[in-house]
């Protein structure tokens, strides 16, 4: 019998063998656990990390009115700003007496505010004394960016008159009263959910080094041999169950995004861009097992060649993680969409032989 | 004759010593150095290229990247605009995809001088982001000119003051019997009330006048993110919170790596029984699990040391001393990965279970390490992490021993607990054969039993750290559930973690049949695992809570009368369970221990109505 020919009954009856052994061990369950315990953080992170990403984000949040200690402000027009804003400004004398209530957090912050006015020829510098090292710092500043803006401007409109030729961008931006962030929609669409789609694919890789250096260490590898299935097809089955199995997860992840009011559009090209991946991740991690029979150095290995795909995923648009994010808020046409799921199917398609190449060479040493 | 004979003897004693720590020295050494020469082999000359090969590549992308602003978010936003001069303006971010007629159906479409939204949510996010591309617009023109008087008139500068913190340092842990719950429910209604008494602060901290402001602003704290002092009102950025991510990921990614190599080892040396030859060596097993894990433990505080050292760079004594704490304060968060690697090595029976199971516990223990570090210098929950210390370090410099006991001795109990048990089966029966990872737990349950110490009173005493660990896990798995479903959950779970704690050396006194199968055992072992509980419940509380908050120290001592009532508690429960399973048998165990946890939190609810009930 031909050793060297692939038969797909074969591939699945290993499949089927190592799929078996997965439920088996309970280890499936461990893994959802994993996925579930994430999950129960995401709200938390969504919420952590947004503000991570950017502090700006927190605004949308329901904040009490911060008080702010002010010394001088003569024409108070600053004054005013913070009012209508989410800020309760105090006026102070002198300093002393407004740190005397900072120190006592009867108010969160000091600002003083020079005599210069908007029409004067001097730079006016605002200074602002902030609880060292406390969140309630963050959330001050969050607060005073926008009055601050508005002073600006308004100082601005009356100074760069002065300046030659400068004639300021005016395009209204018809918003109406919806004022959200782009933060948060960003932090969904392209950090959350890419990582969700990617991760059990990322796990794929590991697992197939796990089964296959295994037969390597436990040598059951000549048992198998000894039966009527070549290493290819031993190789194959295995790679087939990690590729199959994270699909599946994100599935789940997607209804579980769904569930949460997070609406996804061109679901199932997302789903094969995700099979697509997890069959790269899969065979790489195949041939990399296949190539050191040792699991430590191939993880490591494999772990080191993870970080750099993922690192060049943000050199060029379109990247795997990138055509998810705008597949999934549907601003990609069609035709672009359809030519890079291509290409990546290429490029599975090629590891694939080439894991059949490694697989035959492999096979003679064996 | 009797000084020569006590100076002989006392020289005989000396060399019996040195040789005793001689024999107990080369043990583990030996074990050790093959380590080291083994790891070191695994890798041939050509992995080593082709690893060294994917550095390389991998610092080239890591530069390339970093030109290009970490971003994936390109062509994520359309925008449609007959203007070509604001269609470039527009396209300088990755962000929108322009198109030059409005045939397209683009979230924002521009004519004239008004921009309109198509009204999804996506077309509002893009109209905020716009709304920044024109402001940055806007201060690129405007910085071109050079009159800083007319183009950049305000100015916004940032200055730190110190005041004390608001919070006391658990104070409102001992008003209650229970203290975990009660800690935690604390905790989960968020971050809102802390506006508290500020008299213990105040005493901690020192006093600083507004004279000696200017010297605080010179003593700028060294960190990775220099704060912005000096800005104009646009570009002015609110400091970046949760800076502690960053440092815990800096600190925990060699330790997850070196612990991915250590586990991976022990669970070679269980597939392809050469550990067989080192148990039938003249070794004890302790030896060998040490002789295993130094080399492991050596690299990983070799790898971290020149982390703290890189975050740090010290330039004075004082600053070393600081790098060093940083190191003692990751040395627990190091040894408690070592040792979930450790028992995960030991339980499961394949590389594919350990994979999963070093997933699982990595991601249990980063959650614990990072969640609360969020919260550093906001909550009080934030001490429990290690992390909040390193982040304190980074920004004061120093760190009261109070706190490091406080947040670290769990950890340390915890990690060498699963090294005893651990190395209490590590032992061919347990290594080398299929058992379930309930039977093994059992194993470790029994060694402990049947040593010269061991009691379920002595257990329920080591099952307190565990405990303790599990319930804060449980804050931060629940922490998103609607408030008070997110408490009952808590209750229920927290009575069942210790419910398990009491009774699981109960449950293997009765399986294994180690004690006499009669009502007195039964109820005696009940009354022990009970008390050894209460009372190691109690010791905690003072040992940790006495450093940090004196006036809680006091308390602990005024409710003398009500410490009956958990006592009883935690001794009926464990009762339920001891006897239910002493007239049914073993097997409805877990039938015996629901009924027990009901009966907790029953009791739990009652203390703690006022919280639910309003």
């Amino acid at each position: 019998m031909d050793k060297t020919k692939v038969y797909p009954k074969k591939i699945m009856s290993i499949a089927r063998r190592e799929y078996r052994g997965l439920l088996l061990e309970k280890t499936f369950m461990l893994s959802v656990l994993v996925q579930l315990f994430i999950a129960s953080f995401s709200a938390f992170l969504v919420v952590g990390l947004t503000s991570f990403y950017d502090p700006m984000a927190l605004q949308g949040m329901q904040m009490k009115e911060s008080k702010i200690g002010v010394i001088g402000d003569n024409e108070g027009e600053l004054f005013k700003l913070m009012k209508i804003s989410d800020l309760e400004p105090v006026q102070y004398a002198d300093f002393g007496e407004a740190y005397t209530d900072f120190y006592d957090r009867k108010i969160d912050a000091i600002i003083n505010i020079p005599n210069e006015t908007a029409e004067g020829n001097n730079l006016i510098n605002l200074d602002i004394y902030l609880p060292r090292s406390e969140l309630k710092a963050t959330i001050v500043s969050l607060q005073l960016k926008k009055p601050l803006e508005k002073f600006e401007q308004s100082v601005r409109s009356l100074r760069t008159a002065r300046l030659d030729g400068y004639t300021p961008l005016d395009i209204q931006i018809m918003r109406g009263n919806k004022g959200s962030s782009s933060s948060k929609l960003e932090f969904i669409y392209v950090a959350l959910l890419p990582l969700l789609m990617f991760t059990p694919a990322f796990i794929s890789g590991g697992l197939v080094i796990d089964m296959i250096t295994e037969e390597f260490e436990r040598k059951t590898l000549e048992l198998l041999l000894a039966s009527p299935v070549s290493f290819l097809d031993i190789v194959g089955g295995k790679t087939l169950v990690a590729t199959a199995i994270a699909p599946v997860q994100s599935i789940a992840w997607i209804l579980l995004l769904s569930l949460n009011g997070i609406h996804i559009d061109n679901f199932i090209e997302i789903l094969l861009i995700v099979t697509i991946v997890s069959l790269i991740l899969a065979t790489s991690g195949s041939i990399i097992a296949v190539l050191c029979r040792e699991r430590g150095t191939a993880q490591l290995f494999y772990s080191l060649i993870l970080i750099l795909l993922f690192m060049s995923s943000y050199l060029y648009t379109n990247s795997p993680l990138n055509l998810v994010s705008r597949l999934s808020l549907d601003s990609i046409r069609g035709l672009e969409a359809f030519t890079w799921i291509a290409g990546y199917m290429c490029l599975a398609v090629l590891l694939l032989w080439l894991l059949t190449k490694v697989v035959q060479k492999q096979h003679m040493k064996v | 004759m009797s000084a020569m004979g006590l100076g002989h003897s006392v020289r005989s004693i000396r060399i019996n010593i040195i040789n005793a720590l001689y024999i107990l020295m080369s043990g583990w050494y030996t074990v050790a150095k093959w380590e080291f020469l083994r790891s070191g082999m695994k890798f041939s000359r050509r992995s080593v290229l082709a690893i060294l090969f994917t550095l390389l590549l991998l610092a080239v992308v890591s530069y390339a990247v970093s030109l290009t602003g970490m971003n994936l978010d390109q062509k994520i936003y359309s925008v449609a605009s007959s203007s070509p001069a604001l269609n470039s303006i527009i396209a300088s971010d990755d962000r929108f995809d322009v198109f030059p007629t409005d045939s397209q159906d683009a979230d924002i479409t521009i004519a004239e001088d008004r921009a309109y939204l198509s009204g999804t949510k996506k077309s509002i996010a893009a109209a905020d982001a716009l709304e920044k591309v024109f402001i940055n617009y806007r201060e690129t023109v405007l910085s071109s000119y050079n009159d800083i008087n007319n183009s950049h008139p305000v100015w916004v500068t940032i200055h730190d003051l110190d005041r004390p913190e608001s919070f006391q340092v658990l104070g409102s842990v001992t008003k209650n019997d229970d203290q975990y719950s009660d800690t935690e429910n604390g905790n989960t209604d968020g971050f809102g009330e802390h506006e508290g008494n500020s008299v213990m602060g105040k005493r901690a901290s020192t006093t600083i006048s507004p004279e000696e402001l200017e010297d605080l602003e010179n003593t700028n704290s060294k960190t990775f993110f220099e704060r912005q002092t000096i800005a104009t009102p646009s570009n002015f950025n609110p400091p970046i919170p949760f800076t502690a991510i960053l440092y815990s990921f800096l600190f925990i990614f060699p330790i997850y790596f070196v612990s991915q190599f250590y586990s991976s080892s022990i669970m070679e040396e269980r597939t392809n029984r050469r550990c067989e030859l080192l148990l039938v060596a003249p070794l004890r097993s302790r030896d060998i699990v040490l002789g295993k894990t130094m080399p492991y433990i050596l690299v990983a505080m070799l790898l971290l040391s020149i982390i703290s050292l890189y975050i740090e760079s010290p330039s004075d004594i004082h600053e070393l001393g600081t790098a060093l704490a940083m190191i003692a304060v990751i040395f627990p968060v190091l040894l408690l990965f070592f040792s979930l690697s450790f028992i995960a090595a030991i339980f499961s029976r394949s590389f594919k279970e350990l994979t999963f199971a070093m997933v699982f516990f990595s991601v249990i223990v980063s959650g614990y390490i990072f969640f609360p570090a969020m919260f550093a210098n906001v909550h009080t929950v934030s001490s429990i992490s290690p992390m909040t210390l390193i982040v304190n370090l980074i920004e004061k410099g120093n760190i009261s021993f109070g706190k490091y006991v406080f947040s670290t001795l769990p950890f340390y109990l915890v990690s060498l607990s699963l090294y005893g048990f651990g190395t209490a089966i590590f032992r061919e029966e347990d290594l080398f054969s299929q058992k379930t990872i309930p039977e093994k737990v059992v194993d470790c349950m029994e060694t402990f039993l049947s040593s010269p110490l061991g009691s379920v009173f002595a257990l329920s005493i080591v099952s307190i750290p565990f405990v303790y660990m599990a319930q804060l896990m449980l804050i931060v798995m629940l922490f998103n559930l609607p408030l008070p479903y997110s408490i009952i959950a808590m209750i229920v779970l927290s009575a069942l973690v210790e419910e398990i704690a009491k009774s699981i050396g109960i449950y293997t006194i009765m399986k294994r049949r180690l004690k006499p199968a009669d009502l007195k055992t039964a109820g005696m072992l009940a009354l022990l695992a009970g008390g050894g509980f209460f009372f190691g419940e109690k010791l905690v509380s003072v040992i940790t809570l006495a450093p940090i908050a004196s006036s809680a120290f006091g308390s602990v001592m005024t409710m003398g009368a009500l410490l009956l009532i958990p006592l009883l508690l935690h001794v009926t429960t464990t009762a339920v369970t001891s006897l239910g399973m002493h007239f049914t048998g073993h097997r409805y165990y877990v039938f015996f221990l629901l009924v027990a946890t009901a009966i907790h939190t029953m009791y739990n609810t009652y203390l703690l109505r006022g919280i639910l009930f309003g």
